[in-house]
């Protein structure tokens, strides 16, 4: 229940849409009920008025208060039905904008090293059935129960006015069970399969991704059938247990509308002694029974969103895993280094992860201005150190104080977006003249602009096709459009060939001049000019 | 659809009985509440009298309630059948095409077809297709009954009858296009937030998360427009259902009201008691009801048939990949120490043909090194030789037998490893394999010093998600794997391709051993060292083949 805390309050944070959505499905149930049991009124009145007229006595009646009753419900009905589907979804849509925009606000504020080891397909089944586990908990959870709660004793209310307090006590009694059956006692009988289930569901994913990435070498050891049939049972056993909650939940619902059922007897059996001592009249008897006949409607979803209870608080607590509550800045805030340097690290321990120190005791000083190239082959730790320096990712121990950085990571990363966007996450403030020098600099101006949308081309899979030199060069542009002193380059010009490398570092020459600037890469030739080289030997 | 779910019908019929039962003592119910209305307050009969109503009345709610579980209960039957069945054949079409039509695709996507979208298929089976059968039945009971009562309001119901196909379609329409509109929003979504979330390091690092965090907010909420816009539309539907079901109940009863005043003189109106006329009116919800429930399964049906869809397609583009299996070398006077290509052809694309006429032949316990430009078919002829695609022309046998009749070793440019321990990601290949066997295979691959430098030893887990793996130490982690399977014939794609230094010396000496052993290896590459490493260097260039 703790976990679902943080999403409850930011759901009730639109109390106000909140409560008209539910005050709409309050008039929809309630003139769905008050349609049938008016008429049933009606009919009754009108029956024993008519014996009374064919036995040939005087008998007034007044048609036109029911009648016009009857209309009234029958049109606030299908109105209230229509403002409340068309209210309550626009509020889901809201919820779920706003469960986005958090969640991506927590994520920001979490340092990497917390959110790493998650796939593609991991976080769009995050964002697909995790979110919209959330996202619908007002409409399917909270509002129905809600709802019943408030109509349950609005109908113990009637009966009290109506009959008498031991009939409303009964009633009050049953709809109670009935209440707490359908919800808790939903919860109770499959909470725990549930959350089970939904985590399975993730399991079961990576091993099927496992399955189908590895299907060359299983198919070529013959291990593809095996494999498949050990899947298969798992699958197997995962709809065995869907099948089991689905028939509880169908057995609670059948169970639910039961003790409804129930009730409406009880309150006509009762109602038939109050009658007979005159208490009240035939249609007054029969108003309540049918009324709450209607109740089925708003009671049969109550276990079926129970239900999912459980899978509910799985999705949040994978959610709140993801971004940890841990308030805080992505990267890690450096101090400012002595006058004349960019950067200093001393004592700098860096590993990856748990694994064993990939450097221990590392010093380092790069002066202002200075251009220091470090060389290393690939594995040997350099992007970790570069992470380290850049404050991407923490170093278990040692100082490090630097200006302010722009990185260029070792993995290019471009946003489905235009150029100019993916270009202006460098310098928001970057003008179209700026943007275009920049992109000389890495050689990419002429290519698109003979592209006819120029800096609004579209980039990533469904627009114009990069090759990865060019996504590279793209990312480093982005890099040096940034105006901070400091610039750490991880491997930039991976997939750019060596002409262009060449021109590439020319065009640099002049752009870099009073800019520190630490390259990392595997060979002195991948590097762009630079003043003094260090070999990193771990 | 059909096609998916067709050995469920039993299940299914099953549970269609159920809610006929079901709804067949609903109808009883209310037959007996009328009933004892008009004896009690009608002909006021004293309520002891009325004992054995009330008890029938009971009777016929727990037959309800038990109708309604057992309906459940054969949907959930039905649709766990569909759904291993459904899996069942994805893994069948998966196995037919092979690994290579199998990596045109993403993992992601396949895996989302095959969990994702067979999960979707389960409101389809049950509760969709057997309510679409209950919508039919139930009204056409009560419609029976109602007109043994009062031919009039029956027919006050009927007139909407021919109405509900039209509200069917509304509702369809209107359902569907939600759906459509609904997805769409979500998938856009989905897709910006992945790309922002993919990049969080980059916007982090720019400190721009702030600002892609607006950008999110204002486009989801330019979304959310757009979507109402069109939602207020398709919820006109489910308005036109509520309202004629609510008007035919208005109506219904003001007419039953003034037939039993005597007020109505035409027609079965003077007719009507109190039992019949309460009848009637508890009988119009029930007359709906199933409507309303099955527009509620609407979109069911709808996200059911777009994930139908999307399984039966793949399956056909899988299918139409290559047809395995079906080899025609079984015959006894193939060599079994060589393997030989016949005059094979093969070609993806009509127009393109890979190899035509190809012929080669070399004897078990050679290393052969395919070079040549990329796109020059070394993939290609390795892929025929794993009997991962079938030759459209000529004959291949392996050591006798047909090509991938038998295992052996591969190992492709990407490194595959599993969650779990060192030893489980050797044994999914070699499920005997000891502790010993598992620990030389990784000695032999180069993974020794890693090993040691973990406390469990081959029982310790190879880092979740394989991200304390580089590239290079997940590929020795799959030529380990050959090493514990003793395989007699190994292929390997580009087996030093993007290596660092230091995996690729371990590479290429654990090639060494394998050859030593006697085993046949044949590879693809430019790498010097595994040239020299060969006794026979192919030169495989479009689609031709000669001694380097």
């Amino acid at each position: 229940m703790h976990e679902l805390a943080p999403w409850l309050r930011l759901i009730f944070q639109r109390w106000g849409r909140l409560s008209v959505g539910g005050l709409l499905l309050l008039i929809t149930l309630l003139s769905g009920m008050g349609l049938l049991a008016l008429s049933g009124w009606f009919i009754t009145e009108t029956a024993l008025a008519g014996l009374l007229l064919a036995a040939g006595a005087q008998a007034s009646i007044n048609l036109y208060t029911p009648g016009g009753g009857i209309r009234l419900f029958a049109l606030t009905r299908t109105v209230g039905r229509y403002l409340e589907r068309v209210y309550n979804h626009d509020t889901v849509l809201r919820q779920l904008s706003d469960i986005r925009t958090r969640l991506f606000r927590q994520l920001a504020a979490t340092p990497r090293s917390h959110r790493r080891g998650l796939s593609g397909a991991q976080w769009l089944s995050r964002l697909t059935r995790d979110v919209d586990a959330l996202d619908t908990l007002y409409l399917r959870l909270i509002a129905p129960t809600a709802l019943a709660v408030v109509v349950s004793l609005l109908m113990v209310l009637l009966a009290l006015i109506l009959f008498d307090t031991r009939i409303a006590l009964w009633l009050g009694l049953l709809l109670g069970i009935a209440l707490l059956y359908s919800t808790i006692g939903t919860l109770a009988r499959t909470r725990q399969t549930s959350r089970r289930l939904s985590d399975g569901e993730e399991r079961l994913r990576t091993h099927i991704i496992e399955h189908l990435e590895g299907f060359a070498e299983l198919t070529a050891a013959g291990r593809t059938g095996k494999h498949a049939a050990w899947l298969m049972r798992q699958a197997h056993g995962f709809a065995k247990e869907q099948a089991k909650v689905d028939r509880r939940l169908g057995w609670n619902q059948a169970l639910t509308h039961l003790l409804i059922n129930l009730a409406a007897i009880v309150v006509l059996w009762a109602g038939f002694g109050l009658f007979q001592s005159g208490q009240i009249s035939g249609p007054v008897l029969v108003l309540l029974p049918i009324a709450l006949l209607g109740l089925a409607e708003v009671y049969a979803v109550l276990p079926e969103a129970f239900g999912k209870f459980g899978a509910t608080e799985a999705s949040a607590n994978r959610l709140n895993q993801d971004s940890l509550d841990a308030p805080g800045e992505g990267t890690i805030q450096a101090t400012e280094p002595p006058n004349g340097t960019a950067l200093v690290a001393t004592e700098l321990g860096v590993r990856y992860d748990d694994c064993p120190p990939i450097f221990m005791h590392f010093n380092l000083t790069v002066a202002r201005g200075e251009h220091l190239g470090l060389v290393g082959h690939s594995g040997s730790g350099k992007s970790t150190l570069a992470d380290a320096l850049a404050g991407l990712s923490p170093a278990f121990q040692g100082d490090i104080a630097r200006l302010p950085t722009s990185y260029l990571t070792q993995s290019t990363v471009l946003f489905e977006d235009t150029l100019k966007a993916n270009l202006l996450v460098g310098d928001p403030e970057a003008s179209d003249t700026q943007l275009w020098r920049v992109l000389e600099l890495v050689e990419l101006a002429e290519r698109f602009a003979s592209e006819p949308d120029q800096l609004e081309t579209w980039l990533g899979s469904s627009g114009s096709r990069l090759s990865g030199g060019e996504a590279r060069r793209i990312a480093l542009a982005r890099v040096l459009l940034s105006p901070a002193p400091l610039l750490i380059l991880d491997e930039p010009f991976t997939g750019v060939d060596s002409p262009t490398r060449g021109r590439i570092c020319k065009n640099l020459r002049y752009w870099l001049k009073g800019k520190a600037v630490i390259a990392l890469g595997h060979g002195p030739d991948a590097l762009p000019d630079t003043d003094r080289v260090i070999h990193l030997i771990a | 659809m059909a096609e998916l779910g067709k050995s469920n019908r039993r299940w299914m019929y099953g549970a269609v009985v159920a809610g006929v039962v079901t709804g067949i003592s609903a109808l009883v119910q209310m037959t007996i509440i009328a009933l004892i209305v008009h004896r009690g307050v009608g002909e006021a009969v004293p309520v002891r009298e009325l004992s054995p109503l009330f008890l029938g009345l009971l009777a016929a709610v727990c037959v309800r309630a038990l109708g309604q579980g057992m309906q459940t209960r054969m949907a959930a039957r039905c649709s766990e059948h569909v759904r291993c069945d459904v899996r069942r054949q994805i893994h069948q079409h998966w196995n037919a095409s092979g690994p290579v039509a199998l990596g045109h695709f993403s993992a992601g996507e396949l895996a989302r077809e095959w969990l994702d979208h067979v999960e979707a298929l389960h409101g389809y089976y049950a509760r969709f297709l057997p309510q679409l059968l209950l919508a039919l039945i139930i009204p056409s009971l009560i419609l029976i009954l109602v007109f043994t009562l009062d031919w009039l309001a029956a027919l006050l119901l009927l007139l909407s009858a021919p109405l509900i196909p039209l509200f069917m379609a509304l509702v369809g329409m209107g359902a569907e296009k939600l759906n459509q509109q609904h997805f769409q929003t979500i998938s856009r979504l989905s897709g910006q937030f992945l790309d922002k979330v993919r990049g969080l390091t980059t916007l982090q690092l720019f400190g721009q998360t702030d600002a892609a965090a607006s950008v999110l907010a204002t486009r989801s909420d330019a979304y959310r427009r757009i979507t109402m816009k069109t939602l207020r539309i398709a919820f006109l539907s489910s308005a036109v259902l509520e309202f004629f079901a609510s008007m035919a109940i208005a109506v219904i009863a003001i007419y039953i009201g003034f037939g039993l005043l005597g007020y109505i003189t035409f027609g079965p109106a003077d007719e009507l008691t109190l039992f019949s006329g309460l009848l009637i009116l508890l009988l119009a919800p029930e007359f709906f009801q199933p409507l309303r429930t099955l527009s509620q399964h609407y979109h069911d049906r709808a996200s059911a048939l777009g994930a139908g869809a999307e399984i039966l397609s793949r399956m056909n583009r899988l299918g139409r990949g290559s047809p395995r299996g079906g080899h025609d070398g079984q015959r006894e006077d193939k060599p079994q120490d060589s393997v030989l290509l016949g005059a094979v052809g093969l070609c993806y694309r009509q127009e393109q043909p890979i190899f035509s006429d190809l012929s080669l032949s070399f004897e078990k316990g050679d290393c052969i090194a395919l070079t040549g430009p990329s796109g020059g078919g070394k993939s290609s002829l390795l892929h025929l030789l794993a009997g991962f695609v079938v030759p459209d022309e000529g004959s291949i046998s392996v050591f006798g037998k047909p090509p991938g009749s038998f295992s052996f070793g591969w190992l492709g440019q990407t490194g595959f490893l599993v969650q779990g321990s060192w030893a489980d990601n050797l044994r999914l290949t070699r499920p005997d394999a000891s502790d010993i066997a598992i620990e030389t295979a990784l000695t032999n691959a180069g993974l020794r010093p890693l090993l040691e430098s973990r406390d469990a030893g081959i029982h310790s887990q190879v880092s979740e998600d394989g991200q304390g793996l580089s590239g290079g130490q997940a590929r020795r982690l799959s030529l380990a794997r050959i090493f514990v399977a003793d395989y007699d014939l190994i292929l390997l794609d580009e087996p030093t391709a993007g290596l660092d230094t230091d995996s690729e010396v371990h590479v290429i000496e654990a090639l060494h051993k394998l050859a030593e052993a006697g085993k046949t290896l044949i590879f693809s590459t430019h790498h010097q060292a595994l040239l020299t490493l060969a006794n026979r260097v192919l030169l495989v260039s479009d689609g031709e083949l000669r001694d380097a």
